[in-house]
C-alpha cells in the first residue's frame, strides 16, 4: 500500500530524516512515535508530497509521490499538525471547497459530507465560521477534511493534539473505525494513544527508526529479565531473613512502605525460574503475609524513554533491567490501578506544556 | 484550478479586501472623472484611466499581498499542496481571481464612458483599446505582486515588496535616461550580469567548476563579439531596462494604437512572473 524506501531529508546541514525505510499494509494502523523534533512531521510532509525528499522514494498504491504527484495525492488524506482551515469560511463552505480541490463528483458530494460530518461529529458547528471554533472542533474539521473523498490512505499528524480526554477517546474510536476501510498512519508523542490504537509502532528518534513492532511485542521483548514487586507485612529483619533463605542470586531491594507495618520489596528475577511461588510459600511459612505481589513490566513510556534517550545501541541494552530507579518504578506500579485517570492527567499536563 | 479561483473570489468578498480594492478604485476613478470629464468638459475616458495609474501602486498590493503569504501563515498551503491540484493550477487560479476583481473594477468605471457618450463624442475604438491596455498592464502588476507574495509569509512585507517592485517599474524610464551610454559602462554591465548568473549557477548546483566554466566561456564570447563589432553592446543597459518598462507600452494604448506586439509584451511579462512564482514554490519544496 505504502512503500517508503531510503527516505532522507536534509535542511541545509541538518539531517531531519535519515535513511528511513518501511512499508504499510492495507488496513493497518501504523503509529509514529518520537519526541518533538524526531522527524515525524517531516516524514509525513514528504509522504504527502508537501515537501520533497533529498533522497529516497515514497510510493502510494504504486504511484511515486514525486513522479505522479497528482495521482498519488488522490489516494491520500492528510491532517497536518496545524489543521489547514480557512478562518473566513464556514465549516460547510470549507468542506465544499475541499471537495472541489479533491475533485469529488457533485452527485456523491452531499451524501459523503453527511457521512463525514456524522463520523467526526461536527453537525452542530457546520454553519459556523471556522475561526470561531474551539481547538477541538478545529481538529475535527481538519480530520473531516482529510476524510473527504475517502482516500485509501489517511495520514494524521498528532490527531489528538489539543483535545480534551473525552474527545481523545472519541478520536481514537474514529481512527479505529477508519481502519476497517482505510490504511491509517498517525504520529504522536503520547504513548498511551499509540498503544491504544495502533497495530504497529515505529519509534523514531533523531530521524532514524530505532524500533518497529506491535505495541505488545515491544513491551514484551523489553520485559525479559523481570522484576517483581511485593508488599509484605512484618518486621524488616524477619523479611530480610526470609528473603536470604530463598537464596536470591540477583539481589533485591527493600524500602519502607506507605502502609504502616509493611515493607515493599523489589526482586530481580531471571526468566527461567518463576520465583513467585517460592516466595509465597516461604512467606506463608514464616507467617509474613504478602499483601501485594506484582510483576513490573516496562510501560511503553519507559521503553520510549529508553529507546529515544540513547541511540541505536540503546536497543541492545533494552533487555537490561532498570537500575537505581526501583523506588520510582514501584510508585508507578502502585498507580497502575487508577491508570485511566493518571493517563488523562498526563495528557492534560502535556497539553498545558504545549500551550506554554 | 476552478476550485482555487472560486475560493479566491469568495475570499475577496468575505473579507474586506475586495471591498477595499473596489471602493478605492471607484473613488479615485470617480474623482478623476469628475475633474477631467465633468468639470474639464473632456470626453476622453482613457485619460481618466491613465490618470489613475499612480493609484495602482497602492491598489495592486492590496489585491495580491494575501494570495500566498496568508496561505503560508495559516498553513493552509499544506492543504493545497497535498491535494491533487498541480502548482501551476494553484498559481493560475489565484492570478485569474485577482485579474477578475481588477476587471470588475474597470467594467464598473466604463459606465462613465457610456455616460459620456450621451453628452459628447466618445471614440469607441480608442476607449476599448485603452481599457484592454489598462487591464493587461494591471495583469502584469498582479503577476509581480503574486510573485512577491510567494516569497514571504507576511502580508505586510508582501505589500511593501510589491509596492517597491512596482515603484521601480514606474521609475524605470527615468532611470534608463540617467544610465551612462558609453561602451565601457555597457561592458561592465554585461560583466556584472555574467557574474550574477555564475553565482546563481553555483548556488543551485554547488559546483564551482560549472559556474567558473560558464563565466569564462561567456566572457570569451563577449570579448569575441566586441572585437568583431565594437559597437555591439552600446545601449544595452537602456535596452534591458526597457524590458521592464511596462508603462511606456501603455502610451500606445492610451493614444488608441492597438499594437499586437504590445499585447504580446504584456502577456509575456505576466507569464514570466507567473513562471517565476511556480518555480520558487517548487524550489521551496526542495529546500
Amino acid at each position: 500500500m505504502i512503500e517508503v524506501s531510503n527516505l532522507t531529508k536534509k535542511f541545509g546541514p541538518h539531517t531531519a530524516v535519515d535513511n528511513i525505510s518501511f512499508s504499510v499494509e492495507e488496513g493497518e494502523i501504523l503509529g509514529f512515535l518520537g519526541p518533538n523534533g524526531a522527524g515525524k512531521t517531516t516524514t509525513m510532509n514528504i509522504m504527502t508530497g508537501y515537501i520533497s525528499s533529498s533522497e529516497g522514494s515514497v510510493k502510494i498504491n504504486g504511484y511515486d509521490i514525486l513522479e505522479n504527484p497528482e495521482t498519488a495525492k488522490k489516494h491520500i488524506g492528510y491532517l497536518p499538525d496545524v489543521p489547514p482551515i480557512y478562518g473566513d469560511m464556514t465549516v460547510m463552505e470549507y468542506l465544499n471547497f475541499v471537495c472541489d480541490i479533491k475533485k469529488v463528483k457533485k452527485s456523491e458530494r452531499e451524501k459523503m459530507l453527511k457521512e463525514i460530518i456524522d463520523i467526526v461529529k461536527i453537525d452542530e458547528v457546520k454553519g459556523r465560521l471556522s475561526k470561531n471554533l474551539s481547538k477541538g472542533y478545529k481538529q475535527r474539521v481538519g480530520l473531516a477534511q482529510a476524510l473527504v473523498g475517502f482516500p485509501e490512505v489517511i495520514i494524521l499528524d498528532e490527531p489528538t493534539n489539543g483535545l480534551d480526554p473525552k474527545q481523545i477517546i472519541e478520536m481514537r474510536d474514529v481512527i479505529k473505525k477508519l481502519s476497517s476501510k482505510h490504511t491509517v498512519i498517525l504520529s504522536s508523542h503520547i504513548l498511551s494513544e499509540v498503544s491504544a490504537v495502533c497495530d504497529r509502532v515505529l519509534i523514531i528518534s533523531k530521524g532514524k527508526i530505532v524500533a518497529s513492532d506491535t505495541p505488545e511485542n515491544l513491551s514484551e521483548s523489553l520485559n525479559k529479565g523481570n522484576k517483581i514487586s511485593a508488599r509484605i507485612k512484618g518486621k524488616k529483619q524477619e523479611i530480610l531473613d526470609a528473603l536470604d533463605s530463598l537464596g536470591l542470586t540477583n539481589g533485591f531491594e527493600i524500602n519502607d512502605s506507605p502502609e504502616s507495618g509493611c515493607f515493599d520489596i523489589t526482586l530481580n528475577t531471571n526468566r527461567e525460574f518463576d520465583i513467585r511461588e517460592a516466595l509465597f510459600n516461604k512467606m506463608s511459612e514464616r507467617n509474613l503475609p504478602i499483601l501485594v505481589m506484582k510483576p513490573i513490566g516496562l510501560t511503553l513510556e519507559e521503553i520510549f524513554l529508553k529507546v529515544t534517550e540513547g541511540n541505536a545501541s540503546a536497543s541492545e541494552e533494552l533487555g537490561i533491567n532498570i537500575n537505581n530507579e526501583s523506588s520510582e518504578v514501584y510508585s508507578d506500579i502502585n498507580e497502575e490501578n487508577n491508570h485511566q485517570s493518571t493517563d488523562a492527567e498526563a495528557l492534560f499536563d502535556e497539553e498545558e506544556e504545549e500551550k506554554e | 484550478m476552478a476550485a482555487i479561483f472560486k475560493k479566491e473570489i469568495r475570499t475577496y468578498f468575505t473579507t474586506m479586501t475586495g471591498y477595499v480594492f473596489l471602493g478605492f478604485f471607484l473613488l479615485i476613478t470617480g474623482f478623476y472623472f469628475s475633474i477631467s470629464c465633468v468639470f474639464g468638459g473632456s470626453s476622453n475616458f482613457v485619460n481618466v484611466l491613465s490618470a489613475t495609474l499612480i493609484a495602482l501602486l497602492v491598489l495592486i498590493p492590496v489585491l495580491t499581498m494575501r494570495l500566498f503569504s496568508e496561505e503560508a501563515r495559516q498553513k493552509t498551503d499544506q492543504l493545497l499542496f497535498t491535494s491533487p491540484v498541480s502548482i501551476p493550477q494553484i498559481v493560475l487560479g489565484k492570478f485569474f481571481a485577482s485579474a477578475l476583481l481588477f476587471f470588475i473594477g474597470i467594467m464598473i468605471t466604463s459606465v462613465y464612458a457610456v455616460i459620456l457618450s450621451r453628452f459628447g463624442e466618445v471614440s469607441f475604438a480608442q476607449t476599448l483599446t485603452g481599457i484592454i491596455g489598462y487591464f493587461l498592464m494591471g495583469c502584469c502588476f498582479i503577476s509581480v505582486g503574486l510573485f512577491v507574495s510567494v516569497l514571504t509569509n507576511n502580508q505586510i512585507i508582501a505589500a511593501v515588496g510589491t509596492f517597491a517592485a512596482m515603484f521601480f517599474i514606474f521609475m524605470i524610464d527615468s532611470i534608463a535616461a540617467l544610465v551612462p551610454a558609453s561602451t565601457s559602462a555597457n561592458i561592465k554591465f554585461i560583466a556584472l550580469i555574467i557574474l550574477i548568473i555564475a553565482f546563481l549557477i553555483y548556488n543551485s548546483t554547488k559546483n564551482i567548476y560549472v559556474s567558473l566554466i560558464f563565466a569564462v566561456l561567456s566572457a570569451g564570447a563577449v570579448a569575441i563579439i566586441y572585437f568583431i563589432n565594437s559597437l555591439a553592446f552600446d545601449g544595452i543597459i537602456t535596452k534591458v531596462l526597457g524590458w521592464f518598462s511596462v508603462l511606456s507600452r501603455f502610451d500606445n494604448f492610451n493614444m488608441g494604437i492597438f499594437d499586437v506586439s504590445d499585447i504580446i509584451y504584456y502577456l509575456t511579462f505576466s507569464a514570466a512572473f507567473l513562471y517565476l512564482s511556480i518555480n520558487s514554490i517548487e524550489k521551496r519544496r526542495w529546500r
